[in-house]
């Protein structure tokens, strides 16, 4: 190889200058294209796995300075772990000063909160600890008595965000970010990917995803498999449909994976924060794609908790927004839809 | 039963409720070994059941039996004694195999409800007669497989039904342990008494003692009985003296080419008690008080795309095994056999027959009889059309 490059050199002294420039030029730029390799780091956290798929011509990025940006969200967002300024916060009768983390999900959240009319609500925690969902186990389900006590706790406007400060106007108050944070945690890192110069790349966790460029050497759109809900927790999904996107995030909440078994009932992990009581409409998953996955994440589960008129109504005055669904006909049948948007990515 | 006609039609929940005195079960015991003295414990907390009798010739084994029994309760040691008091309504029958046909004939000529421990019979033909007696008597007759009655079963039935495991092709059933499988003796004439399953003379060995329970398990998932059966075993590891196998395999065909392993070591505990039922979709693996599935993951385009999109997976719903729950949130898990005396009850109650009954015990006793007999002779067994007539 080494001598063959010495011949090419020879050969090119002979070329005029002008087009041995040009020419070394574009060249350049396409064979460092089609040097790019993928790399991947796969792993979990959060409860689930994640996998980055970067394109690069050599290794920049290492699994520790991964699981140590998680770890750092942990310590802030995880409401798992009693020290994390989540949990601190939630002890806390008044509030805490927050971190980088906590103060842009909670702005996003208020956001989506405003934006949604409440739909979209991270004060739901102590309702999500009645229905089983949270962080206790729980046997039974809430009574009328609890669920009216548990409401005085409940609602958005009880926070308020100041500069550095998280408040809370009754002492009772918790948040849970869970609906949002993997989509944060995705957009952390996929803005680690490009601090550090790389321009295509794909980071999932937990199913959430962000994506950015083409992959290589194929030098082809990468693609999206959106899943097939299944009828249990413990089904492998397969795809329903296959969306590429250059650049943007895709998410999914999905009514299939999460519920609670009670005798014949399915309980549904969705609250609604003004009732408190779980929700039930014919959606099954709601796919949606915005510039950032913690945008797509927040209104994934709104989106969800909506049902689909409202759902698409909504979305007519969020043009940020596309979204796909899936969900059940009154007759029973599953079929799916999407936004005139969301179709031009389908394969 | 000392009960009169026209009862209310009881429950499976029945001993919840107290039940009048007139109505009262007054039951003995026959075989008041380690599975009737457990048996005696368990009906101890029944309300409307009276064990008014034990029946036992090892001397401390009927008086474990006395100390469980209700105040003033007889003793016997000929089990025909027993019969003969006509104020008992039914008899547990907890004996060696080989004095299960009989007794479970004695009792049934005496007019007794029958609770016959499992397996049902030694060999074919008392298999296929108890049939015929249990037909003529009009009697209420249960043989002793507790997992029909377990919610654990019942919920792997449900998911089966439900097409969660896909298409099933096998069965994968084992019954180890790693111990000579002997008791301790106090004196040596009781030697063949306490350590009946060493012989051949008493009973089927590992296939009727032990894997009886994973075969009428498989009759029960399937709701068949198998069509053939080959296999082998030895005494190979526990040269004691023994004349029973101290390792099994067989091989059970069931209609449609589904096939169930049967095997029990007497040498290694590994997962001692376990079925695999395996499906094109996923697996179950049932233990003792405990399921799990394992998801098949074949069937996505997953190789095909770069990424998926879907609702977050649980860390531990991927390669692993998910926990197959079963009976209501924070409802008290009881012993299986607890159900199993429930519905026999309620069965003499309600004059029903229960779900373990003579005809699926005589199923669970020939293909025990038709897989020694393919280990015996070292060919494949057919189950004839006259088995089930
Ligand atoms: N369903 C289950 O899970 C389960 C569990 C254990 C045993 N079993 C079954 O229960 C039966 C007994 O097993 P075990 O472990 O209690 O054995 P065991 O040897 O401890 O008890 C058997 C008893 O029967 C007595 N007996 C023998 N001949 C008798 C006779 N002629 N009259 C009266 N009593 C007599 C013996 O003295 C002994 O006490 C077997 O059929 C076994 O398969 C079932």
């Amino acid at each position: 190889m080494c001598r063959m490059q010495v011949k090419r050199l020879k050969k090119v002294t002979l070329w005029r200058l002008g087009s041995l420039l040009t020419m070394l030029f574009g060249f350049t730029q396409f064979q460092q294209l089609t040097e790019l390799k993928p790399f991947q780091l796969t792993g979990l956290a959060q409860g689930t796995t994640y996998a980055i798929t970067y394109y690069s011509q050599r290794e920049i990025i290492q699994k520790p300075q991964i699981d140590s940006i998680f770890s750092r969200l942990d310590q802030s967002l995880s409401i798992y772990s009693p020290t994390s300024l989540i949990s601190r916060f939630n002890q806390s009768a008044t509030g805490v000063e927050t971190d980088m983390h906590l103060r842009q999900v909670v702005q996003k959240s208020l956001a989506i909160f405003n934006e949604t009319a409440g739909v979209f609500d991270i004060t739901v925690h102590p309702l999500v600890n009645a229905w089983g969902f949270g962080t206790e186990k729980v046997t039974t389900l809430p009574d009328s008595a609890t669920i009216k006590s548990l409401l005085a706790c409940v609602g958005s406007e009880k926070l308020r965000l100041n500069q550095n400060w998280l408040r809370k106007t009754v002492p009772c108050t918790r948040i849970d970010v869970n609906g949002i944070a993997q989509g944060y945690s995705v957009d952390v890192i996929a803005n680690y990917l490009e601090k550090h110069g790389i321009r295509n790349y794909m980071v999932e966790v937990g199913g959430e995803i962000r994506v950015k460029g083409r992959k290589y050497p194929q030098n082809t759109p990468m693609s999206i498999g959106i899943e097939t809900p299944t009828k249990n927790e413990f089904e492998s999904a397969s795809i329903q449909t296959v969306i590429e996107v250059n650049q943007g995030a895709v998410t999914t909440s999905g009514n299939y994976r999460k519920y609670r078994q009670v005798g014949p009932n399915r309980i549904s992990h969705i609250i609604n924060p003004k009732t408190g009581y779980t929700s039930q409409n014919e959606l099954i998953s709601v796919t949606v794609m915005a510039h950032d996955a913690i945008i797509a994440d927040g209104y994934d589960n709104a989106l969800l908790a909506m049902g689909l008129s409202q759902a698409l109504a909504f979305l007519k005055h969020h043009q940020n927004l596309d979204a796909y669904f899936i969900y059940q006909k009154s007759n029973g049948a599953i079929t799916d839809t999407a936004t005139a948007g969301f179709y031009k990515f389908m394969r | 039963m000392t009960a009169l006609a026209g009862l209310a039609v009881v429950g499976s929940s029945a001993w919840a409720k107290p039940v009048a005195k007139a109505d009262v079960i007054r039951l003995g015991m026959i075989g008041t070994g380690a599975r009737g003295a457990g048996l005696a414990t368990l009906i101890q907390k029944m309300p409307g059941i009276e064990l008014v009798a034990c029946c036992d010739n090892i001397p401390e084994h009927l008086q474990k039996g006395m100390s469980l029994a209700k105040k003033g309760a007889k003793a016997y040691t000929d089990y025909r004694k027993l019969l003969d008091d006509k104020s008992i309504d039914a008899v547990i029958i907890a004996t060696p195999l080989y004095l299960h046909y009989p007794m479970a004939v004695a009792a049934l000529q005496a007019g007794k409800h029958v609770y016959l421990e499992k397996s049902m019979t030694y060999d074919i033909p008392q298999a296929i007669d108890l049939v015929k007696k249990v037909r003529e008597s009009n009697l209420i007759f249960q043989v002793g497989y507790q997992y029909r009655y377990y919610g654990l079963y019942h919920r792997v039935k449900e998911v089966i039904d439900q097409n969660w495991l896909g298409k099933i092709t096998h069965f994968e059933c084992q019954y180890n342990r790693n111990s000579n499988w002997r008791f301790p003796v106090s004196d040596p004439k009781l030697e063949r008494a306490i350590n009946w399953r060493m012989h051949r003379e008493y009973c089927g060995g590992p296939l009727s003692e032990l894997c009886a329970h994973e075969i009428d398990v498989v009759n029960f998932m399937l709701n068949a009985h198998p069509t053939k059966v080959v296999g082998l075993g030895g005494i190979n590891y526990w040269k004691d003296g023994r004349d029973t196998f101290d390792n099994i395999r067989t091989v059970y065909d069931y209609p449609n080419g589904v096939k169930a392993s049967v095997t029990s070591v007497l040498s290694n505990a590994y997962n001692g008690y376990s079925i695999r039922i395996l499906g094109d979709k996923a697996t179950v693996e049932i233990l003792r008080d405990k399921a799990f599935i394992y998801a098949e993951s074949t069937n996505n385009a997953k190789g095909t795309v770069d990424g998926v999109t879907g609702a977050t997976l649980a860390v531990t719903t991927q390669g692993k095994g998910v926990e197959l729950k079963f009976g209501e949130p924070g409802e008290e898990k009881l012993e299986p056999t607890t159900y199993a005396l429930q519905d026999f009850f309620s069965c003499i109650k309600t004059k029903k027959q229960p779900i373990s009954n003579v005809e699926t015990g005589r199923d669970g006793s020939i293909s025990i009889h038709m897989g020694n007999a393919a280990a015996d002779t070292e060919t494949v067994q057919f189950w004839k059309p006259e088995y089930a007539a």
